[in-house]
């Protein structure tokens, strides 16, 4: 498998200066499934060892995923002002 | 109150291009805001356009647009465990169909728009929608614009729609498609090309998966539910690479993305209009999936003109309440009628027995007519046996069966 960092570095990224993923974490301490982990294309979520979350979000791929994936609605979504390019699409 | 336009459309993407060029044919007043910093850039599709709408909007788009490849040869793969059933189908000199690069295509598309005369504002993306003054003014990262009639056709997500609080999104009615472009030698004359349709090979997850040949390249993904992603062997950063890996596909990797699908079906489909407001393409859910044919690029560049037509029609009224007028317009098209013969099918492939139970059925019974033993048993009752098997009463599949073709 090629990783996901390498895969990702193909993109051209212009990252906002302020993130536009914000994670609500208290709530993620109660989440023990943390299914944001499984469904993000691009690995944005990452689980911590004290049952948090970081996020990666200058790695967001713009799916729009971030609009559903938490059943707790810990995830605050906007689109950023640059962000990502595709070459191809 | 003064308005900078007639219509304001959110989003360069198909639909939102279509609308445009069709208002501004009609001499309207158009503003176009594209977040990307050219049309495409924010684009992910699995890669294959039915072309009958386009060439409605562009007569000469064969000539004239970057397509990959005719699709000529569909070829469905269902895995059950070590069991793989295969068929395919080739139309020599087909061009219904063409396999394409959004990011190549949308530029395109747009710049055509521009020489017809759409104002395209690009690097423009919406922070905030309200209504005043009998309009809806969009405040953006350039400013603050206003129209009495605005055009959401910022996909999946409804920007427009979502701001004023018309969206309610769930993880059922989405859909992730993740894909990579790869590098490849394709061994096909230029008027040929293949799609490949993957079901089951990846668990637990429910879609499948999907191979296009470009010209020097391949689209290989998958779109999968958002609900079913937690409960796949991988996670949806790992699923492109593994499913790759059991299809067997090597290659320079280009460009790895991903994007969000709408997957409501006709009877589910989220609000279309509103006042001073209308959804096209993706924003407004149009997406088809009859297990054999998946589109959605022809519903947007339909919907976008059927948009950009309504749009005048809505202007001359100056009635900007009575955007109803799409949704009647849409209903005499063949985006809606369209939408609507699918559903049967949609509904079938959401059942649950679709996916799992019936392919793992099919490849039983046609395991047990390749092997020839001392016992041997009728077709007919090796059916009916491997049905029961799985508590599946004739009944259901009779009516499966009926809804398929219906």
């Amino acid at each position: 498998m090629v990783p996901l960092l390498k895969r990702l570095g193909l993109n051209t990224y212009n990252v906002d200066k302020k993130p536009h993923i914000e994670v609500n974490t208290d709530i993620c301490i109660n989440c023990k499934d943390k299914p944001c982990t499984l469904s993000c294309p691009a690995g944005t979520y990452e689980a911590l060892p004290d049952g948090r979350i970081a996020v990666h979000y200058e790695r967001c791929l713009e799916c729009g995923g971030a609009l559903v994936i938490c059943p707790f609605g810990a995830i605050k979504f906007r689109f950023p002002e640059g962000g990502i390019s595709y070459r191809y699409g | 109150m003064s308005f900078d336009a007639d219509v304001i459309i959110v989003g360069g993407g198909l639909s939102g291009l279509s609308a445009g060029i069709t208002a501004v044919r009609e001499g309207l007043n158009v503003i176009l805001l594209e977040r990307g910093d050219y049309s495409g850039a924010k684009n992910v599709s699995g890669g294959r356009m039915y072309i009958h709408a386009l060439k409605k909007l562009i007569p000469d788009a064969l000539e004239k647009a970057p397509l990959e490849r005719p699709i000529t040869k569909e070829t469905f793969e269902i895995f059950c465990g070590n069991r793989k059933i295969t068929f395919s189908f080739e139309e020599k000199d087909k061009k219904n169909s063409f396999s394409v690069l959004r990011a190549k295509f949308d530029r395109w598309l747009a710049s055509e728009a521009e020489n017809l005369g759409l104002l395209i504002s690009y690097s423009t993306l919406v922070l905030n929608a309200y209504r005043e003054g009998g309009g809806i003014t969009l405040e953006t990262n350039r400013g603050t614009l206003k129209a009495p009639l605005i055009i959401d056709a910022s996909g999946v997500t409804s920007v427009v729609f979502r701001m004023l609080g018309l969206r309610k999104f769930t993880p059922d009615k989405w859909m992730l498609g993740v894909k990579e472009i790869i590098k490849a030698d394709v061994n096909l004359p230029e008027n040929e090309g293949e799609v490949r349709t993957i079901v089951g090979e990846i668990k637990g997850v429910k879609g499948g998966g999907f191979v296009y040949t470009n010209k020097d390249t391949l689209s290989v993904g998958m779109a999968v539910t958002f609900d079913s992603l937690p409960k796949s062997e991988f996670p949806a950063k790992d699923l492109v690479e593994a499913f790759k890996e059991r299809i067997e596909i090597e290659g320079e990797i280009l460009e790895y993305s991903a994007h969000a699908i709408p997957y409501y079906g006709f009877k589910n489909l989220p609000p279309l209009y509103d006042k001073n407001l209308i959804a096209a393409g993706d924003s407004a859910g149009f997406l088809i999936n009859d297990g054999f044919t998946i589109r959605g690029m022809d519903l947007a560049i339909g919907s976008g003109m059927i948009a950009g037509l309504a749009s005048k029609k809505i202007v001359e009224s100056r009635n900007f309440s009575n955007t109803e007028i799409y949704y009647e317009m849409l209903k005499d098209s063949f985006v809606l009628k369209h939408l609507e013969l699918a559903y049967n099918r949609f509904e079938l492939i959401n059942s649950p027995s679709t996916f799992s139970t019936y392919p793992e059925i099919l490849c039983n019974v046609l395991s047990d007519m390749f092997t020839v033993e001392e016992n041997r048993d009728t077709l007919i009752n090796d059916v009916i046996y491997r049905l029961k098997e799985k508590g599946i009463p004739l009944s259901q599949v009779v009516r499966d069966l009926w809804k398929a073709v219906k």
